[in-house]
């Protein structure tokens, strides 16, 4: 793999450089509430550097909370289709953590592997993802646990990692020699060395290989009904998490012209499965919620060969009850 | 060449309407643009996202067979946002089609074999796409039953295919309705389907069975079935879970790690049995 | 075992409940609600000043329910909150135990909802610092202003719908922002939609809401969207002098007519 080095003083001109070359730069920034999220920014000024993870993943970038379709317009020739795919500037998600990043494999693989979708396929060609490492963790960071790590490279274009005065960029994709070839100067060639000194610490809580195996007959384990009790069936998890991929499909306007859009949505929602009839497949929180887990740590990786959970925490963290999917997946396999 | 954007529909006109039973109808659509009738192809299983421009889409089976070409029928009960939207609509206009999705029933397996159709209430459309498609090629099957409820004589849909198939001599019916349902005049069976399934028992000797309408009917009507001496994968069902996308994407149509959609919706009942219940 | 366990051991041994809805830590150190239905689990159960959530949201779950006699751990919002529900008949089919602490750190157990419902008049809370705050700001805000700031915050709302889902007035079988037939709020997420839903939702909610702030407490985006009703509640307060969780007896003042009111379309 390429390595480089930047002064770390010199990444506020990495930064700007990108977005002159005509990017839009997706960062993370501190808001109002006292949270912080991914947005546009116009220059490194508006970033925040200091967090452990952001309250939304950067899935929105290939995965828009809403995104149109098309637009239709009725007139005396019939109606006219059209669609925006062609405006999606390039884009450049900057300081993701490597959690995420490695969300963007299952992604990929989940939009593309079969009936592959035009919208996911368009915004991801047009996104470069540099993720930064994680020097720091809190108690519901559990990467470890999915056999990921606060410095994985898996998923990103570059990851830098703050070595001091120094930073230290692993260039993992071509998209990622590409990025830093809009400021070239700024950089000197490096070699590969451990990171593990300026990594976060983050115990593993349980074997993913244990796991996976146990969870095979965990369907009918009665510990799923003290693991969703408390869940209120709300979709802060679903929606703050960086491999949820559910959405609801909805029409704006009306029948002479508007759009049909794709919307996130939740397996949580009770309404989510409701059939008109008013007979429910899933009739209450715990298979709901049993849905969800399942679907992580079992249906994709029966599907796709993936685990979907990346371990970044934020379904803990958003969750009003502060329900804890690892402590869940742990009482359910035990 | 890239692929196909699975989302934009094609464009679809109402050729004709048929009032089937109260609040069900048909629709005969045709393309409008002649390049997509000729490249679209389907068979019987599939099914597809019908939509109104402006209301949303909504999934149903394809009701004709694939054997009549030039058109596709849908039958629907107008009951939601879109079905209501759907009904109203009037013969010429132009609604939204996506598909076909999933997958089909294995015909070629079956020839030679005798023919099990139970079904219910609006769940004979998908399986008269079946019908008509084996009704087609009828010197490839065995006998041909079909059992086929609904809760009152007015709530039966294709009244006339029905009696075409009451006299043809090579289709055994047993046309029922709920207690209750029935009419002064009504010649046909009083019970609920799986009672009639019961006491009038298909053979299942080189038989295979096909089960659609709603999932208690699917429930009850399979371990009769297998309690008759057919074989777990001699059943077949189509389940119709809540669907969005048609393309395993949207996630609501799973049943545990199976995407009715793509997976289905036609599944055996040995798949059936191995679903977390969840239809 | 502590007080509270050994109180809840009693509960359970003597018959006076099948199901307790309580606290306890979970493995990342933050307390979790759990549900109890036997003695033997009595022991994972805390009741620390960091429990801030509003229990009584569960009491509509079916599964609590079908229990009949459960025991609730209230904090003092939680107690305001089942007294609104008994004044709108929400809680009849639930024999109830509710358990709370006193500001001596005493457990109280609650026998009737008559003491209950003197308990909480006698500690009636006051809005919390932060909230006062906050509303000050708002009410110095110029119309213009006001709509500013509830547009920028809802542009961020995601349309979780978690807001809803933790209060405990929110206990309607079928939401209106989910009614399609008409499609009164769009389901996309976007500003003016949104709002459509926050102001519904505080509408629904104004003259009820026990100002628990979970809403906004607990709200991934940080919306500070209990300040809505809040505002609502004092305004009503002032109008009609009717406090919201105050007494089971307690008519919803914006659905009921004293003599004494000052408009007078009605007389």
């Amino acid at each position: 793999m390429e390595i480089k080095n930047i002064k770390s003083t010199n990444i506020p001109a990495f930064f700007d450089q990108m977005i002159k070359s005509g990017k839009v730069v997706i960062a993370p920034v501190l808001k109002k509430s006292g949270k912080v999220f991914f947005e546009a920014v116009q220059s490194y000024d508006q970033v925040s550097t200091d967090y452990i993870q952001t309250g939304f993943s950067a899935k929105s970038v290939v995965f828009p909370k809403v995104e149109e379709l098309f637009s239709f317009k009725k007139d005396d020739e019939g109606i006219e289709i059209t669609n925006n795919l062609h405006t999606i500037p390039e884009t450049v998600v900057w300081g993701l953590r490597p959690c995420d990043a490695s969300a963007f494999n299952y992604l990929t693989e989940f939009f593309l592997k079969e009936n592959p979708d035009t919208y996911f396929t368009a915004r991801k060609e047009k996104t470069t993802l540099i993720a930064i490492s994680c020097a720091k963790a809190d108690n519901a960071c559990f990467c470890t646990s999915v056999e990921l790590n606060p410095g994985s490279t898996s998923g990103s274009d570059i990851l830098l990692t703050a070595m001091g005065e120094s930073v230290y960029i692993e260039l993992i994709t071509e998209k990622g020699k590409a990025a830093v070839e809009t400021a070239a100067s700024l950089f000197t060639p490096g070699e590969e060395k451990s990171k593990e000194e300026f990594l976060a610490k983050v115990t593993s809580v349980f074997s993913m290989d244990e796991v996976k195996v146990r969870i095979k007959t965990a369907y009918d384990s009665a510990e799923w009904k003290h693991a969703s009790m408390g869940c209120f069936g709300c979709g802060a998890c679903a929606f703050a998490c960086p491999t949820c991929t559910c959405f609801d499909i909805q029409d704006e306007g009306t029948q002479d012209s508007g759009k049909r859009l794709r919307c996130w949505d939740a397996c949580g929602f009770g309404l989510f499965t409701k059939h008109t009839s008013g007979h429910n497949p899933r009739t209450n929180q715990t298979e709901r919620r049993r849905q969800r887990l399942m679907h992580k740590f079992k249906y994709s990786v029966e599907n796709l060969g993936i685990v979907s959970c990346v371990g970044c925490g934020r379904c803990i963290r958003n969750c009003p009850a502060h329900l804890n999917i690892f402590e869940n997946i742990l009482s359910v396999t035990k | 060449m890239e692929p196909k954007n699975q989302y934009i529909p094609y464009k679809m006109r109402i050729a004709n309407i048929i009032e089937e039973a109260p609040l069900v109808q048909t629709y005969r659509l045709e393309f409008v643009d002649e390049k997509d009738a000729a490249q679209f192809s389907f068979k019987a299983g599939q099914f597809a996202e019908y939509g109104v421009f402006g209301e949303g889409e909504s999934t149903f089976c394809i009701a004709s067979s694939p054997t009549r070409e030039g058109y596709l029928e849908c039958t629907f009960r107008s009951s939601g946002r879109v079905t209501k939207a759907l009904a109203n609509c009037e013969l010429n206009d132009i609604i939204g089609l996506r598909g076909p999705f999933g997958n089909t029933f294995p015909i070629e397996e079956w020839y030679g074999k005798n023919i099990v159709f139970i079904t219910g209430g609006i769940g004979l459309p998908p399986l008269r796409c079946l019908i008509w498609n084996l009704l087609d090629q009828r010197e490839k099957f065995g006998d041909i039953t079909i059992y086929y409820g609904a809760r009152t004589v007015n709530d039966l849909v294709y009244k006339e295919e029905l009696e075409e198939w009451k006299n043809r001599s090579d289709v055994n019916l047993f046309l029922t309705v709920d207690p209750g349902g029935e009419t002064p005049d009504w010649k046909g069976l009083v019970g609920f389907v799986p009672t009639i399934l019961e006491q009038n028992p298909p053979k299942s000797e080189n038989s295979v069975a096909i089960i659609a309408g709603p999932p208690i009917l699917i429930k009850m009507g399979m371990p009769i079935l297998g309690k008759n001496g057919f074989e777990n994968n001699n059943i077949y069902t189509t389940l119709e879970n809540r669907m969005k996308c048609g393309v395993g994407k949207c996630g609501h149509c799973t049943v545990g790690k199976t995407y009715v959609c793509k997976d289905g919706p036609v599944f055996t009942y040995d798949e059936v049995l191995n679903m977390p219940p969840e239809y | 075992m502590t007080s509270l366990q050994n109180k809840v051991t009693e509960l359970f041994e003597n018959g006076t409940i099948n199901l307790l809805i309580g606290f306890k830590e979970a493995i990342h150190k933050l307390p979790v609600p759990c549900f109890i239905d036997n003695v033997s689990q009595v022991e994972q159960l805390i009741f620390t000043p960091s429990c801030k959530g509003n229990l009584s949201v569960y009491l509509h779950k079916t599964e609590v329910k079908q229990a009949k006699k459960v025991g609730i751990l209230a904090n003092t919002a939680t107690l305001r909150a089942i007294v609104q529900l008994v004044s709108e008949n929400q809680l009849g089919d639930i024999e109830k135990t509710v358990i709370t602490l006193n500001t001596n750190g005493e457990l109280v157990v609650f026998a009737t909802m008559d003491e209950l419902e003197a308990y909480v008049q006698a500690n009636f809370p006051e809005l919390s610092e932060e909230d006062k705050k906050l509303l000050d700001q708002l009410n110095a805000m110029s119309r213009t202003e006001r709509w500013q700031y509830w547009t920028e915050q809802f542009s961020a709302c995601v349309k979780c719908y978690a807001c809803r889902a933790v209060c405990p007035m929110c206990y309607c079988s079928s939401c209106t922002v989910e009614g399609n037939q008409p499609q009164w709020i769009k389901v996309s997420s976007e500003t003016t939609g949104n709002l459509e839903w926050h102001t519904m939702r505080a509408m629904h909610l104004g003259g009820r809401c026990i100002n628990c702030g979970e809403c906004g407490r607990i709200c991934p985006v940080g919306i500070p969207v209990h300040m809505l009703t809040v505002k609502m509640n004092q305004d009503i307060e002032a109008e009609f002098g009717a406090k919201t969780g105050f007494s089971v007896k307690n008519g919803y003042a914006l659905n009921s007519f004293k003599p004494g009111d000052k408009e007078q379309f009605i007389k």
